[in-house]
């Protein structure tokens, strides 16, 4: 039984379809990912499970409840973190997160202790006192992130938590995201990183133009590419000696061979298989190699196989 | 009940917010207590009359009646004398020192009066002078007439005694009876004005009408803060992440317009506060009515406040439409000058603003030493126009940026 159930949601602004039909399940404990370029369309999904936006046609339930009837109920389910850091920049760490928490109707003993937890978790207890202002474009992030989960939301909406952030803070964010996780809050995950969702995902569903374009585990995102990858090869002297292209296409595995100045591009089921042999009847040809690559499938190549075009621009 | 904690806390979160905001400050009181100071001391003298106006002067008669008009300009009229040439009366400066109005009287002046021929007084003027000049030439004026009065009669009298006593010599009896009547001038006038402030209105210092003027222009600055704020936070986020939290949207608006209120009532307890206890600023016979006259004062500009975020796109827009809607506000409405001098459709036209509403109100308290009574109708007034900015506010306003 999944938490979340989105059928066929739509929005339109004046002429534009930001979101145009899209329908996705998750499932209780997942960590759910959209992944997509600017102006996919994930900001506006988002918003229209928090019930933000109004969707111009469809709904989604969440936990039984209706984002576009009963949204009351749905607003005290959920925690939001949106893309942009939305604090009160002159107040301090614990004074944006108290008055979030009593937004949510905490207060007392319970808020405080809750504070301090998330603090905790952030790291950033020691800086509770600082203007949100004077923090790093991180530690912002973070303290934007702790203002959704003071309610302990079952279900959690990150939209791009690691925007303008240094790579150790995005570690920082990635432990913080899989705390959550296994204190059991479902979460939607949004990016235009692959790597993001690569490592973060149970489940990727690939958006574009408001579309859903592909969903599934990594896994199965990546076999629809084939098991296989491609070897590039770069001999000299340019020009192959005659035969050599078609004595590669018959070894095992090798699916087709493409051959343009000195570079040779060779795909293959199973790149690891396939380069002994191809080695071998490169030597006996007598080039020499003077670049070797091998790609292994990854979303980048799923979004350009499927949309024609690059995950970033 | 949620709710209303919720509204509560909003509102203390606003508080916060704009206390911890020097700009704020600087904007809501620093800036008005600042001209007030500035507006008073500058205009407050020449009002009070303290400032001694100077007449420079020079007295080439020969005889004693040129003296004698000095003497009464600087005595009785409280003018201070300069003495110089005519030369330098002409430019209206000596040395470095320019004077507004100089005063010149010719060598054969008491000689004409006495002999009873007509003679004439010579005064230079600065024409871009127009605060000074009317007074200045109206009490030189009003010296030379009362001496015409003066040489009349003593004509009359002369023609008199030669009348009934054909043998004595006019011109004798003429330069007996002048100089005695001359005399006079130091005097008090047989016909002398007594003035004394209308009944029921009192003597008013220069903070009793600056104080309001300000207080009111800088509280309808206070609201465009106000407005700017609130359509900053729909630009930065936090109102939307108001609206996915359990919170209606009537506790997240009333919050922020409980706050707005609050914090026009603390401007304008401390403006007047300033006002009263350090400029001795007077606070009129009825200290309920003029609190209940400020907070309607503050309601309205509140709900204006409201309405000006509903109709503006963008902060930006707040701020420039509300800059030039305060300016105009406070010209017509009688911030800077009192509106009864004004001419009449001007003061018609005037009270389109909340500004003159609110200012007839507390005039009417300080100045005028009305009663609580007497202010009702310009408080009922206030209070629709409040009511309707603030129900076409909150019917326009947009939560999420288009
Ligand atoms: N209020 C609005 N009015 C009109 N168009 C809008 C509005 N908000 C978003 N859009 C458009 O809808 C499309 C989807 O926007 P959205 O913000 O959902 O994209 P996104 O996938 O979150 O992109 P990003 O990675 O840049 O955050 C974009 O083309 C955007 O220009
Ligand atoms: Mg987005």
């Amino acid at each position: 039984m999944p938490l979340v159930n989105a059928e066929n949601l739509v929005k339109k602004y004046d002429k534009l379809t930001a979101v145009d039909g899209v329908s996705f399940h998750i499932d209780e404990g997942q960590i759910f990912g959209f992944l997509g370029p600017n102006g996919a369309g994930k900001s506006t999904t988002i918003s229209m499970l928090s019930t933000y936006l109004e969707p111009t046609s469809g709904d989604a339930v969440i936990d039984g409840f209706s984002i576009t009837r009963q949204t009351a109920k749905v607003k005290s389910i959920i925690g939001v973190v949106p893309q942009e850091i939305a604090l009160y920049p002159t107040l301090t760490a614990i004074q944006n997160l108290k008055f979030y928490g009593k937004m949510y109707g905490m207060g007392g003993e319970e808020l405080d202790q809750r504070c301090h937890e998330l603090l905790d978790l952030v790291e950033l207890w020691e800086r509770r006192d600082s203007r949100v202002e004077n923090f790093s474009g991180g530690m912002k992030r973070r303290i934007n992130m702790a203002a959704g989960l003071l309610h302990q939301p079952r279900f959690l909406l990150l939209d791009e938590p690691t925007v303008g952030v240094d790579p150790q803070s995005r570690e920082h964010i990635f432990d913080t995201i899989f705390k959550i996780r296994d204190a059991g809050t479902t979460i939607l995950y949004t990016s235009h990183y692959m790597e993001e969702v690569e490592l973060l995902c149970d489940y990727i569903a690939i958006m574009d133009k408001g579309k859903l374009v592909a969903g599934g585990t990594l896994k199965q995102l990546l076999s629809m590419l084939g098991e296989g990858g491609v070897i590039e090869i770069e001999v000299v002297p340019p020009g192959c000696p005659g035969g050599l292209v078609e004595n590669m296409k018959m070894q095992n595995g090798v699916t087709a061979v493409r051959h343009e100045d000195s570079q040779l591009t060779i795909s293959s089921k199973n790149s690891a298989h396939s380069l002994p042999p191809l080695l071998k009847v490169l030597e006996d040809s007598g080039c020499d190699i003077e670049r070797l690559e091998i790609y292994t499938p990854n979303l980048e190549k799923l979004f350009i196989r499927l949309t024609g075009k690059e995950l970033r621009e | 009940m949620k709710q209303m904690r919720k509204l509560r806390d909003i509102a203390l979160k606003d508080l916060l917010v704009v206390g911890k905001d020097r700009g704020s400050w600087i904007l809501l009181l620093i800036t008005p207590l600042a001209i007030i100071m500035v507006a008073s001391f500058a205009l407050g003298p020449a009002f009070k009359g303290e400032l001694k106006s100077q007449l420079l002067a020079s007295n080439l008669d020969q005889g004693q009646i040129g003296r004698q008009l000095t003497d009464a300009l600087g005595g009785r009229e409280g003018l201070q004398i300069v003495e110089a040439t005519p030369e330098e009366c002409q430019a209206l400066s000596v040395g470095d020192k320019k004077y507004k109005t100089a005063l010149v009287i010719p060598e054969d002046f008491s000689s004409r009066i006495l002999t009873g021929s007509d003679t004439s007084l010579q005064v230079y003027v600065d024409p871009t002078d127009n605060v000074n000049r009317p007074f200045m030439v109206g009490m030189i004026d009003g010296a030379a007439s009362r001496l015409s009065g003066m040489v009349s009669a003593v004509r009359v009298a002369v023609s008199e005694v030669v009348k009934f006593a054909p043998e004595t010599e006019p011109v004798t009896v003429a330069a007996d009876a002048a100089p005695a009547a001359v005399q006079q001038m130091s005097q008090d006038p047989p016909v002398a004005l007594r003035i004394d402030s209308a009944s029921g209105m009192r003597e008013v210092n220069m903070f009793d009408t600056q104080v309001p003027g300000y207080s009111v222009m800088f509280l309808l600055f206070g609201v465009m803060l106000g407005a700017e704020m609130l359509l900053g936070e729909r630009d930065a986020g936090t109102l939307g992440r108001l609206l996915v939290a359990p919170v209606s949207k009537s506790a997240i608006m009333g919050g922020k317009l409980v706050a707005q209120f609050c914090i026009a009532m603390a401007q304008m307890a401390i403006l007047f506060g300033v006002g009263h206890f350090v400029f001795g600023m007077h606070l009129g016979n009825s200290i309920p009515g003029l609190i209940l006259m400020i907070a309607v004062t503050a309601f309205t500009a509140t709900a204006f406040g409201l309405l000006l975020a509903s109709v503006v796109k963008t902060r930006r827009q707040a701020t420039s439409l509300g800059t030039l809607i305060v300016i105009l506000m406070s010209a017509l409405g009688g911030s800077w000058w009192p509106l009864d001098i004004v001419p009449g459709f001007m003061q018609v036209l005037g009270h389109i603003t909340i500004t003159a509403w609110a200012l007839d109100g507390i005039n009417a308290l300080i100045i005028k030493g009305k009663n609580f009574t007497d202010i009702l109708p310009d408080m009922a007034v206030l209070l629709v126009y409040g009511c309707i900015c603030f129900i076409a506010g909150i019917k326009m306003f947009k939560f999420r940026n288009a």
